[in-house]
């Protein structure tokens, strides 16, 4: 079995590779260990409505409900309001994860990309030390994948960059430990996505509720996996939801737990080798959100590869464009924001109640984390010296 | 008596793939949606059990 490409993974990051490489002529294959795409979903389903400038999903039937915005809880319930100016100006979507990723598969195959389901990497092909593809189990059996150019979109696992000796293992205080149910028998009278910060209910991270429709939401929690006890994660969500009326008489139709890397975006690039997505540790270390940069990314690396194909060439120095064009633009945005979530991390409960206290009332010019950074600072000058690393990233 | 390695409650395991993120040792890989630990690679330093927000790894002496 050969071919010019082996996306391993078949989540938002792998479909888009596989998409753009297969448009620049590129012969590819996307091996997905599950047996569904997108199913189980392992996501809190929300997205900035910035996915849509990607055009790279066709129709709405990935989208659950439109968002007005966003609301920060913090520790002593006091309340800062990112929303769109006018009302029904939509900031953000609420999807159905399973489809969203169909949808993205579809439209890699629809470029000429081939899919197999159930299959999975068991290790990295080498000759002669040269990585020449993967070799991949299916229903027991063993064979190998040749292929020019590996492409890792294993998500948080990321074994593919493991197995070629690059450094993807997580430290615990880069990982958010995740659980979440998806409640029904809810109720909402508003489009606004949650966000409940403290130390006892989230050590590291946050709880959500994300409405999925008028009576049902997604509520999850995510901790730090370094602040930590075994299955904390579950017995905080339960607490989170049975302290809140409106939520305890919720009932669930889905539970997942899920793992979300909060780290710095790592080296992704080797001879005959990419990584992308949460392998390639391609995600906001503030809110945990990935599918924006790994859309971005995706393409960014499915272009690259076209190119590398056209030239025959597949040495690191033929792929590390893809890597250098990210470090202009995403990774600028995800290393501000892993100083930042720092930041937030060293703050006790009083400090981020004082916080959101100064915010109440503040107008927010856009819903970014951006723009929370830059009102926090107007407020608190005395925050530019603890912000100072930011500052000096911003203007990179 | 044996030491102490980690071990998976395949009835809790969500397949989330945090431990094996974490794992210091590459001794877990995910296997049938579930997460398997390799006895001869697990060196028992807890940071999987920890890592899991369902509770589903404890360690076991063998």
């Amino acid at each position: 079995m050969k071919y010019d490409v082996v996306v391993v993974g078949s989540g938002p990051a792998g479909s888009v590779t596989a998409r753009f490489a297969a448009e620049s002529g590129a012969n590819v294959l996307i091996i997905e260990r599950r047996q569904e795409v997108g199913v189980p979903v392992l996501c809190g389903e929300g997205v900035s409505k910035g996915v849509d400038e990607f055009k790279v999903l066709e129709g709405k039937r990935w989208l659950a409900n439109n968002m007005d915005g966003a609301r920060i809880i913090s520790p002593d319930g006091t309340m800062v309001k990112l929303a769109a100016d006018m009302a029904g100006d939509e900031t953000g979507y609420v999807l159905y994860r399973d489809i969203f990723d169909q949808e993205l598969a579809r439209g890699a195959i629809r470029a000429g990309a081939e899919l197999m389901l159930n299959t999975c990497a068991v290790n990295i092909l080498k000759e002669n030390g040269k990585i020449n593809g993967v070799k991949a189990k299916q229903f027991g059996e063993e064979f190998d994948i040749e292929a020019d150019i590996v492409v890792g979109a294993d998500g948080v696992e990321s074994k593919i960059g493991r197995w070629a000796g690059m450094k993807t293992t997580l430290k615990p205080y880069d990982l958010e430990t995740c659980a979440q149910y998806t409640l029904s028998n809810v109720e909402f009278d508003r489009a606004y996505c949650d966000f409940y910060l403290g130390k006892k209910i989230a050590p590291g991270g946050y709880a959500w509720i994300f409405p999925k429709g008028k009576d049902i939401a997604n509520v999850g929690i995510g901790i730090l996996a370094s602040l930590s006890e075994p299955g904390m994660s579950l017995k905080l969500l339960d607490k989170f939801i049975n302290s809140r009326p409106e939520l305890k008489k919720g009932e669930p139709l889905r539970f997942l737990a899920g793992a979300v890397p909060v780290a710095e975006p790592i080296e992704s690039v080797r001879d005959n080798l990419l990584l992308v997505g949460d392998a390639a540790r391609q995600v906001d270390p503030i809110t945990g959100g990935g599918l924006m940069a790994s859309i971005e990314a995706g393409k960014t690396a499915g272009e690259t590869i076209g190119k590398a194909i056209d030239e025959q060439r597949f040495d690191k120095e033929m792929l590390l464009p893809y890597e250098e064009k990210l470090k202009n633009t995403l990774y600028k945005k995800l290393k501000r924001n892993y100083v930042v979530k720092e930041i937030i991390l060293g703050m006790e409960d009083k400090t981020l109640n004082m916080l959101a206290d100064s915010l109440k009332d503040y107008k927010f010019d856009e819903l970014s984390t951006l723009s929370l950074v830059k009102a926090l600072v107007l407020k608190h000058p005395s925050l530019l010296i603890k912000l100072k690393p930011l500052l000096k990233l911003s203007r990179l | 008596m044996g030491k102490p390695k980690a071990l998976v409650d395949k009835g809790k395991c969500l397949a989330c793939g945090g431990c094996i993120s974490v794992c210091p040792q590459d001794a877990i890989t995910m296997c049938s949606s579930k997460a398997i630990v390799s006895k001869e690679n697990c060196i028992d330093c807890g940071i999987c059990i920890h890592a899991c927000p369902v509770g589903a790894i404890s360690n076991e002496v063998y």
